[in-house]
């Protein structure tokens, strides 16, 4: 069985990486290093894809961050619900796909099965290290966003349509949430989808994770940093 | 009457959706189904019908613009008015109404404005943002009633998180007069879409579904493999090439002189509005390694016999057998039938252990119209069949 590699050495070393079907949920308070995190995981390897929704950031410019932090732009694929909001008749190329706003679940799902299809498809560049089913990492960025365009209870549901597709086809999810923004039965909601929760906290001496959900793994905060699109756990 | 613009269910329907009826497009999550809400927005539009589209999760330009990527087609420029009230009005009606009741009340006197002001002959609603505001029953109320609904055709599309009970619920309680789900049979991909016609008030019309492909702003019914099978020498490759518009046959002469299928024979035919593909097996036992993996993804098998050779329904029992016919839609076509036999309906169905509801042709390959009556049932069975 095929084993994602977290970037995170005491999930890496400890387990060997996550099994596939799994969903991580990170919640970050606002300021934090949680996005940045969340991109680290998503980090696609040799042989692997990614796919991330962004609510946030255009896809140029998202791109562009890519590059910047090193990861392999080649393997990855975005679904953009910023941009058509300024440029509407922006189109779809085989690695970007539009949809109109955040609170276009449709657009979302259809956008989505139409970048696994075109990995399944080979019409993603190819990878020297080409496996099968082709690993892929799906990133949302963020359910902060989708919260306030859609209802929890709806948004769950979808999600829980996503998560089961992600199980089909092998892969993980990843997704971010602020911590700070929304009451308990959101969050535990929301946790129900997931396997692994990774906490973070800003503090005056760095930025803290602390991981839940992965036996083994210990449990205490643990400071960390993230550099060219990897992380680093600072003993 | 206004038409889907999709060939296949406007045919289905009696050429289209009767005036003054509700139709409900239920889309599966992450299914490409938009297109069919479009293609009827732009069939009504080329009808010069005046069309109110209600877009509540997006501006009436991103509206257009995804319209015109989806279909190519500027709807704009058609001969029908669109009038659109999308996010900016939603967005307006939730910030001035802070009640649930008094958010309904200010749509529906909107919509009935709208209606008036500009003759409007269908009502287009994408339905999950109003439902998600104002809960299903007010939303549903939204939609033309008592008087305004025999004159207003309403057109909802609709993303269906709820699954079937949702579905169930709108046919039970009669909310729309046609129900049409679609769907993906997702293995490790989509592997292909299909839509389900649920119910239909106006025609009585069995439940089924039928697979679909979208090329070049068109949805073509589409079914990806159907299997012709039977012993050596029945008249696969005949058939095939008899059933299709074009197609291969890698037949090779041997040592007797006769013709025989060595790997498949390959068809494509356009019929009654379905894109199909025929794959032809060998009936050669050394080929019956290679039968699982042709039937793989078969959407169904036609069962070809030879009228004059009765000891060869043993070998068609295996190739049933090899094929697992039993678990795919199957047709039965007796070949040859036009030359002296014997078999008999009552003996196949014996020494096949076949069910009664599978039907049983006696033809003759050699001629187009038997062989297209056996292609009619087969896709008949196929969106009847719930995969």
């Amino acid at each position: 069985m095929y084993t994602y590699k977290t970037g995170i050495s005491l999930i890496d070393e400890v387990k060997g990486g996550i099994s596939p079907g799994s969903n991580i949920l990170i919640l970050a308070p606002s300021m934090s290093s949680g996005e940045q995190l969340g991109y680290a995981i998503m980090r696609p390897h040799e042989g692997e894809y990614a796919l991330v929704l962004t609510t946030v950031m255009r896809s140029i410019d998202l791109m562009d961050f890519f590059s910047s932090e090193q990861l392999n732009r080649d393997a990855i694929g975005v679904i953009d619900s910023v941009t058509k909001l300024s440029t509407p008749d922006v189109s779809d190329t085989t690695q970007i796909k539009y949809v109109s706003s955040p609170s276009d679940l449709t657009g979302i799902g259809i956008k989505f099965s139409s970048l696994v299809e075109s990995i399944f498809n080979g019409e993603f560049p190819p990878s020297d290290q080409a496996l099968f089913p082709p690993p892929i990492r799906f990133y949302i960025d963020s359910l902060t966003t989708l919260l306030m365009y859609r209802k929890l209870e709806v948004l769950y549901q979808f999600l829980h349509v996503i998560t089961s597709k992600l199980k089909k086809m092998e892969a993980i999810g990843i997704y971010i949430l602020n911590n700070e923004s929304f009451d308990e039965r959101t969050l535990s909601l929301m946790k129900q989808l997931m396997n692994v929760v990774i906490e973070v906290k800003s503090e005056q001496d760095g930025e803290f994770l602390r991981i839940r959900g992965v036996p083994g793994v210990p449990q205490e905060w643990v400071r960390f940093r993230t550099h060219k699109g990897t992380l680093e756990l600072v003993s | 009457m206004i038409r889907t613009g999709i060939t296949g269910i406007d045919e289905m329907l009696g050429s289209g959706i009767p005036r003054g009826t509700r139709v409900v497009f239920s889309l599966e999550p992450g299914v490409e189904g938009r297109m069919f809400m479009m293609k009827t927005i732009a069939s009504a539009l080329k009808e010069k019908k005046n069309a109110c589209i209600v877009s509540p999760h997006c501006t009436g330009r991103v509206f257009l613009s995804e319209c015109s990527d989806i279909l190519a087609t500027d709807i704009s420029n058609l001969d029908g008015k669109a009038v659109i009230l999308d996010s900016s009005v939603r967005e307006s009606i939730n910030s001035r109404e802070k009640r649930v009741s008094s958010r309904k009340q200010a749509w529906k006197n909107l919509i009935e404005d709208t209606v008036q002001q500009h003759s409007i002959d269908v009502l287009f609603v994408y339905f999950d943002l109003l439902y998600e505001d104002l809960g299903l029953s007010k939303a549903l109320d939204l939609l033309p009633s008592g008087g305004q609904k025999d004159r207003i055709t309403t057109v909802v599309e609709h993303l269906n998180l709820e699954g079937d009970s949702l579905i169930s619920r709108f046919a039970s309680e009669n909310i729309f007069d046609l129900i049409i789900s679609i769907h993906s049979a997702f293995t490790l991909v989509p592997f292909f879409n299909f839509f389900t016609l649920e119910y239909v008030s106006w025609a009585r019309m069995p439940r089924r579904s039928i697979p679909y492909s979208i090329t070049e702003g068109n949805i073509r019914l589409f079914i990806p493999k159907i299997i012709i099978t039977g012993p050596l020498a029945s008249g696969k490759s005949t058939f095939v090439s008899h059933a299709s518009d074009s197609g291969i046959s890698v037949d090779r002469g041997d040592l007797d002189g006769y013709r025989t299928t060595v790997a498949m024979d390959l068809g494509w035919l356009h019929f009654r509005g379905f894109d199909i593909t025929i794959f032809g097996t060998p009936g050669q036992p050394r080929f019956d390694p290679i039968i699982p993996q042709l039937v793989k993804n078969a959407m169904g098998i036609i069962l070809l016999l030879d009228a004059t050779r009765p000891d060869s329904l043993v070998r068609a029992k295996e190739l049933m057998d090899l094929a697992h016919a039993e678990k795919l839609p199957l047709v039965i076509a007796v070949n040859k039938s036009d030359l002296p036999h014997q078999m008999d309906e009552a003996e196949i169905r014996n020494i096949l252990n076949l069910r009664d509801d599978i039907p049983i042709f006696f033809i003759s390959a050699l001629k187009r119209s038997d062989v297209h009556y056996v292609v009619e049932s087969m896709v008949d069975r196929i969106t009847r069949h719930p995969y």
